[in-house]
């Protein structure tokens, strides 16, 4: 039964409003992956019944039609061959979708696009602003030479030109010239302007700052050392300018006529209206965040070290790296949202700890322990998604930890000299408050894992049976099981198709599957000469030398199970297949059974690599068990889709 | 559309760690890559499972084909790709 592409594709666009209604197409291992000007143009239970169709859904902005692998390939050709839209990259795809999320969202996504590449600039001057501090504490002489004199340039480098490096990183994401922005960026911290940072102390002592008279207004002469909403709405402006100008400006003339006006008429307006204006909009910001940080008796921090992960969750923590460039830009940095979000993401990791210590479920334990470490150095998403939020309490718990270490913190005044680090880390930053830092990060780890130890209960029935795949032909199940887990990325186990003792891919003699080349797993050393179905799903290749067998489920994870090493030369051998390709087959089916002494025999090892052979299709691809003794049954490789 | 033949001389044929490297070098082009084998098997050039399946041996004469956009670049470096490599 071969599939008509053409008419799959055609039946797909007739019921969902036609191709002026795709704003754009991309496809991947199993699924057609479409961004819909108007949702209700689309007739899901239509396109569910176009011939092909395993399943149609909503979820991340886009539409996505299951057709499995194989197919899908194809039909996305004759889409695009028949609607005329341009085929989208996946990256695109999610780009697209993007736009379609709520402004807000997307106003502080720009934000974090933004920030988060110059960190490392900040995370090396921070570093040599922290090391250099606690140093010469140790060592006063060190202060007066030369040694500290010259790193001491290079510690303050970054944080002094910050507007530059936020106007090049604003021009990438806005579209504009990197160059020009920073010109743009330089002519606000220009040397002939007052410093910043020097003019609250300029007017302590009386002395009158400078004034221009422009436009029929009075503009103080002051630079914006340690400001980054006008260098960002700036540079906003001279991108959305500049795009404008080479749409409009004869060719001729371009090269030279439209810097020009972009750099003069940004530059003027950014000293006129932008920069006051976002000046004084930037300070509530900061005024608003460090007031209810410092709220007394340390309950600002006690408030936002409970919410903090909240936040993580829901997205807008990319907002914080603004909050924290500012204070780290003040003179001298005084990072005090940093020790807070430390308190909540060791909170975090100290509640997925305690599920690892007390789960039953070496499943359980195995994601739990990792998950947790990663968090103390500031990786708080495996152990709030893949272990707190899955079983609630825990998360509760890490709020909790958050919430007394956020307080004391708060209390202490802790101030961090960069931003980008928290957990463990954070000490390179924290010079000055060790001890109170070591004190913010134990309280909140005991209070965390305390109350995560208490509530936590392995839940019953055990939480694998959710994620565990349904057999590929049920269209009505598949649509909301995959909907739901496309926000969170979805888990899907590939359970042991050997009994056996199981091995890292690396420990297999063969460069090829050692390297993971093919794609990621874990291999068997089998104890019994017997195949069975690692999930539900359908036989995508029994191989003619029966030494190998392909499968794939409804999710489109595809694995290979390939018996022994080289043992394609023995030409089908000693195998015994017990299906056939296209076969549908349920966990647990016998698939093929082999002579273990006859393989030996022969000269050949059976060491059966167990790899995902799509590997590059799913954001994560994990070997649950590389060491031990395995039983069919057993889940050995985790997926994240 | 380009196509050329090309005679397996690789001890194993396209199998695991050759069809690896093959679908790498195909995944480097927009073209699709079609393999046929000797029974007028095809499989897409990209997908590892597929193309394992073809059973390809040393000796086999396979049929490469190349279409898409950037398909006179691609046509070249993969032949070239199969006479070092297969």
């Amino acid at each position: 039964m071969t599939l008509d592409y053409r008419k799959a594709a055609q039946g797909v666009l007739d019921n969902i409003g036609g191709a002026s209604n795709v704003a754009s197409a991309a496809h991947c291992a199993t699924r057609l992956r479409l961004v819909i000007r108007d949702n209700a143009k689309v007739n899901k239970e239509a396109v569910e019944n176009v011939e092909g169709v395993k399943g149609c859904f909503e979820a991340s902005g886009q539409l996505q039609i299951i057709f499995g692998t194989g197919t899908v390939n194809k039909v996305f050709d004759e889409f695009i061959a028949i609607s005329g839209v341009e085929a989208g990259t996946k990256e695109a795809a999610k780009e697209a979708a993007a736009q379609k999320q709520n402004p807000f969202f997307r106003a502080i996504k720009t934000l974090g696009d933004v920030f988060v590449p110059i960190i490392p600039a900040i995370v090396a001057s921070g570093l040599l602003n922290g090391v250099l501090g606690g140093l010469s504490q140790a060592f006063p002489a060190l202060a007066d030479s030369d040694y500290y004199a010259m790193i001491n340039l290079m510690a303050g480098a970054a944080l002094s030109m910050l507007p530059i490096l936020i106007a090049i990183s604003a021009a990438k994401k806005f579209g504009g010239n990197p160059y020009l922005a920073a010109v743009i960026g330089y002519v606000m911290i220009h040397p002939n302007l007052v410093n910043a940072w020097s003019v609250a102390s300029m007017e302590a002592e009386g002395t009158a700052i400078p004034v221009w008279h422009v436009f029929g207004l009075t503009i103080q002469q002051t630079g914006y050392q340690g400001h980054v909403i006008p260098v960002i709405i700036a540079i906003l402006f001279m991108s959305a300018l500049e795009k404008w100008l080479h749409k409009h400006v004869p060719e001729m003339i371009d090269l030279f006529v439209t810097p020009l006006v972009t750099v003069l008429v940004t530059g003027i307006l950014t000293m006129t209206i932008i920069g006051p204006v976002f000046k004084v909009v930037e300070d509530w910001i900061l005024l608003a965040a460090t007031t209810l940080i410092q709220l007394p008796y340390g309950i600002g921090g006690l408030l936002i070290g409970f919410f903090y992960a909240f936040t993580v969750v829901a997205g807008f923590h990319h907002m914080y790296n603004m909050i924290e460039a500012q204070m780290v830009s003040e003179n001298p940095p005084a990072n005090i949202w940093m020790p807070v979000a430390t308190a909540a993401n060791v909170g975090q990791g100290a509640a997925a700890m305690a599920v690892a210590f007390k789960s039953k479920n070496p499943k359980t334990k195995e994601l739990a322990m990792p998950s947790s470490l990663s968090a103390f150095l500031g990786i708080t998403e495996p152990a709030i998604f893949g272990v707190n939020i899955r079983y609630r309490k825990p998360f509760i718990a890490g709020c909790c930890g958050g919430a007394i270490g956020g307080m004391l913190a708060s209390w202490f005044g802790i101030k961090a000299t960069a931003y980008g680090i928290t957990g463990l880390f954070g000490f390179l930053i924290t010079t000055g408050y060790w001890l109170q830092y070591a004190i913010v990060m134990a309280v909140s780890f005991a209070v965390a894992f305390a109350v995560s130890f208490i509530t936590y209960h392995d839940p019953e029935p055990a939480p694998e049976a959710a994620p565990a795949p349904s057999p590929a032909p049920a269209p009505s199940a598949q649509p909301e099981a995959s909907s739901d887990a496309e926000k969170t990325g979805k888990v899907v186990d590939v359970y042991a198709p050997l009994a056996g003792r199981a091995m890292a891919s690396s420990e297999v003699e063969d460069p090829t599957f050692a390297a993971e080349a093919l794609g990621s797993g874990m291999a068997i050393e089998p104890s019994e000469g017997k195949v069975y179905a690692p999930f539900d799903g359908t036989v995508e290749m029994m191989f003619d030398t029966k030494h190998a067998v392909a499968l794939a489920d409804s999710n489109g994870v595809e694995v290979l199970i390939h018996v022994g090493i080289d043992t394609v030369n023995l030409a089908g051998k000693g195998y015994t297949p017990h299906v056939n390709t296209g076969d549908a087959v349920k966990k647990g089916d016998l698939l093929l059974e082999f002579d273990i002494k006859a393989i030996h025999d022969a000269g050949y090892k059976t060491t059966t690599p167990v790899i995902i052979s799509n590997t590059d299709d799913f954001s994560a691809v994990k070997a649950l068990k590389t060491s031990g003794e395995v039983r069919p049954g057993e889940p050995v490789i985790e997926i994240t889709t | 559309m380009k196509s050329f033949k090309y005679t397996i001389t690789d001890p194993v044929g396209i199998h695991a760690r050759p069809a690896g490297n093959l679908v790498a070098e195909v995944k480097k082009y927009a073209s699709s890559v079609t393999i046929t084998n000797p029974a007028g098997k095809s499989a897409a050039g990209g997908k590892l499972i597929q193309l394992m399946g073809l059973g390809i041996r040393q000796g086999d004469e396979v049929t490469v084909t190349v279409e898409g956009a950037d398909e006179d670049t691609a046509a070249p470096a993969l032949e070239n790709f199969f006479k070092s490599n297969l």
